[in-house]
């Protein structure tokens, strides 16, 4: 395996991470990018690399020892998330684990924590998550998804859209509205895990244009029976505990997209040191040279940045939540200027399905606009970050 | 079966490394890691003492600066402790010398087994494993491509230009294995993890029962006088096709033997 030009000690907090980082890459690297470009062609699933993470204890690094996972943190999640997305494979599934893990862990029962943590560690087990509601985007107070009492559990109805890999998923974690609405007119959110196969779940695929194997869902829920065990947590109290969650989220899907720019940027340079189309390698134009530097010092400030979000997440800082969202914003906007650079690096080549770089775009624009858009980031910088008025 | 691998820690391939103008030898300074020959033998170790069903792999390195890099690598990969050779006065040492420090660090371990690569990717000496039999007087197999457990013996194939010889060696022994046979794994998470708490007992030269005479530059029996570099490739010879040029490869291809 070519060695990588990214220098990694700016970013690694760990003295194990470059071990760690170097065992991903060469895991992930024995399928690498033409792998991945076949099963996304095939309208397959990367299972072998699934298993292959999955039998390293890569997928659940971030899992505590006692239910099957490695008992690192979110630090060792994005190096296992961005290697494996440097080696040409943008596994989004493994955004989904660094949401419902954390989650359960910090909230669930003892049973909830038996039950889904040893299998999404081992990979046998799939979770889903579903907060997007088709007329509750980025606003999660006007989720409409209901869980009514009934008996001594719940009856769950509404409409999720955008839920990636349902079709893969043993089960959903649902964010729902339940309870009375409070004195402002506002719902409580509660976390429920719901059987991906319940009576009364029907699914209906969303075309994207994203090339990766994760395919989304409208997901409707008409009565979906839940027991009382089904409840995550403290009824009331969804809110809170998807924080859990959703700065995880931030931190891996900037890991995917920080990989993402490294594999162009690697590709880019090779090219640009082997081509030559006048006298010299197209490389010693500084027209090719100084945009491919400058979006080299952007990945890596997004990495570091990253990388330290992770830090204070793990370290159970107040402040991982800001810093989360900032490298995610970092990460989408660097990765972007890379992975174009890096696809006009290749002339007409960049646009071919054999450099495998044109074909990453819509996975790496997919992360301005999902978890959480470019704007709710700036509007949270704003408010929270600089004092100024909320404008919503 | 207690097994022990002989792993070298050395400056990173894929960085363009830099010789020392006065002493002619590899610049060390840099961080090291585990020489890729020396992870098949790892591999090879760990494989049989899986197979034995009880045992371990113990790893003996002699590294400048203490460093502890590539063998963090090997004890990830599941080898249960190390001795580190490392003292300012050892840089110099020539093959013999290095040899019989290991030969030393090893010979109070009990081994059934002592694997080494069969020649480094820095060093490329490739006499080191024979010299180690030499000095604890076991017998020697070199350039194994598979080697089998059988009672208080093992079985070699024996890597030769036309395929293998199968060789029977009684035990304990020496062998040297080579490069690119067994598919070294990766380390998992928690072997990385593990490797953190392994025990890695650093010695020095006077550990071991070395003065300094006998070790580093003093010692050496071997001096680097002269380096040059590699003659550039020649310009090919051009055929020009004029309808006839396949006549011309033929030849050629015929002359070299290849057909
Ligand atoms: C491929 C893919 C996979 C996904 N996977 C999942 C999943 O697994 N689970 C899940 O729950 N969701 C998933 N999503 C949904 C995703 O998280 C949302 O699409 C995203 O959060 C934006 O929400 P929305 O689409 O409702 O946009 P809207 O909320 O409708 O926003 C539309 C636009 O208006 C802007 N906007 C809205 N309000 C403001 C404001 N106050 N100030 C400034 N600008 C504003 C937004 O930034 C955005 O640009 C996925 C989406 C995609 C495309």
């Amino acid at each position: 395996m070519a060695a990588t030009m990214f220098s990694s000690s700016l970013v690694d907090t760990a003295d194990h991470h470059p071990e760690l980082r170097s065992s991903v890459a060469g895991v992930a690297g024995k399928f690498g990018r033409k792998y991945f470009q076949d099963v996304v062609k095939r309208d397959a699933k990367p299972t072998e690399l699934w298993e292959a993470l999955a039998e390293s204890g890569f997928l659940g690094v971030h899992i505590p020892t006692e239910y099957g996972g490695g008992g690192g943190g979110m630090g060792d999640y994005n190096i296992v998330i961005e290697e494996t997305a440097a080696q040409g494979c943008p596994v989004l599934s493994l955004v989904i684990g660094s949401i419902t893990a954390p989650i359960i862990t910090h909230h669930g029962s003892e049973d909830m924590k038996d039950k889904w943590l040893p299998g999404i560690a081992a990979g046998n087990l799939r979770m889903s998550f579903a907060i997007t509601e088709p007329d509750a985007g980025t606003n999660t107070h006007r989720i409409t998804t209901t869980a009514k009492p009934n008996g001594d559990g719940w009856l769950l109805s509404g409409t999720k859209y955008y839920t990636s890999g349902v079709d893969e998923a043993d089960s959903i974690l649902v964010v729902a509205r339940s309870g009375e609405a409070d004195a402002s007119g506002r719902h409580q959110l509660s976390l429920f895990i719901v059987a991906a196969d319940a009576p009364g779940i029907t699914c209906q695929d969303i075309p994207c244009v994203v090339q990766a194997a994760e395919k989304q869902f409208t997901v409707f829920f008409d009565d979906v029976e839940l027991g009382p065990e089904a409840l995550i947590g403290v009824e009331g109290n969804g809110l809170r505990q998807v924080f859990a969650g959703l700065n995880p989220e931030r931190i891996a899907a900037a890991a995917i997209n920080n990989g993402i720019a490294r594999y162009g940027l690697e590709t880019a340079s090779q090219y640009a040191q082997d081509r030559v189309v006048w006298n010299n390698p197209i490389g010693a134009h500084q027209g090719v040279a100084h945009p491919l530097a400058a979006a080299y010092i952007g990945v890596q400030q997004a990495r570091l940045m990253n990388a330290r979000a992770a830090e204070l997440y793990d370290a159970g800082s107040e402040e991982a939540g800001e810093v989360a969202n900032m490298a995610k914003f970092a990460a989408a906007d660097s990765s972007l200027v890379a992975l174009d650079q890096s696809i006009q690096t290749l002339g007409g080549n960049g646009l071919a399905l054999e450099y495998g770089l044109a074909d990453l775009w819509f996975v790496a624009r997919l992360h301005k606009t999902a978890p959480v858009s470019r704007e709710m980031i700036l509007n949270f910088v704003a408010q929270h970050s600089l004092g100024l008025p909320k404008s919503y | 079966m207690k097994v022990v691998v002989c792993v070298k820690q050395i400056p990173d391939p894929a960085d363009p490394g830099a010789l020392d103008p006065e002493t002619r030898t590899l610049k060390r300074d840099v961080k090291l890691i585990l020489d890729e020959s020396d992870s098949y033998g790892v591999e090879m170790a760990l494989q049989l003492v899986d197979a034995a069903g009880e045992g371990e792999v113990i790893l003996v390195s002699m590294a400048p600066n203490g460093e502890r890099s590539g063998l963090a690598t090997a004890l990830a990969m599941g080898a249960a402790s190390a001795i580190l050779i490392s003292d300012p006065e050892l840089v110099g040492s020539d093959a013999l010398t290095t040899a019989k420090l290991l030969a030393t660090a090893v010979k109070d371990q009990g081994a059934d087994l002592i694997i080494a690569g069969s020649e480094s990717s820095d060093g490329y000496t490739g006499v080191v494993p024979e010299q180690i039999a030499g000095v604890l007087d076991l017998p020697s197999v070199t350039a194994a491509k598979s080697i089998e457990v059988d009672g208080s013996s093992i079985k070699v194939q024996r890597q030769t230009d036309g395929g293998y010889d199968d060789v029977t060696c009684p035990l304990p022994a020496v062998v040297s294995v080579t490069a690119g046979v067994v598919e070294p794994r990766y380390p998992s998470f928690k072997g990385i993890m593990a490797a953190k708490n392994k025990p890695v007992e650093e010695k020095s030269a006077a550990d071991l029962g070395f003065d300094a005479s006998q070790v580093g530059w003093a010692g050496a029996g071997q001096e680097i006088i002269e380096v040059t570099d590699a003659p550039k490739r020649q310009a090919g010879e051009v055929i020009e096709d004029d309808g006839e040029a396949f006549t011309k490869i033929v030849a050629y291809l015929e002359n070299m033997k290849v057909i």
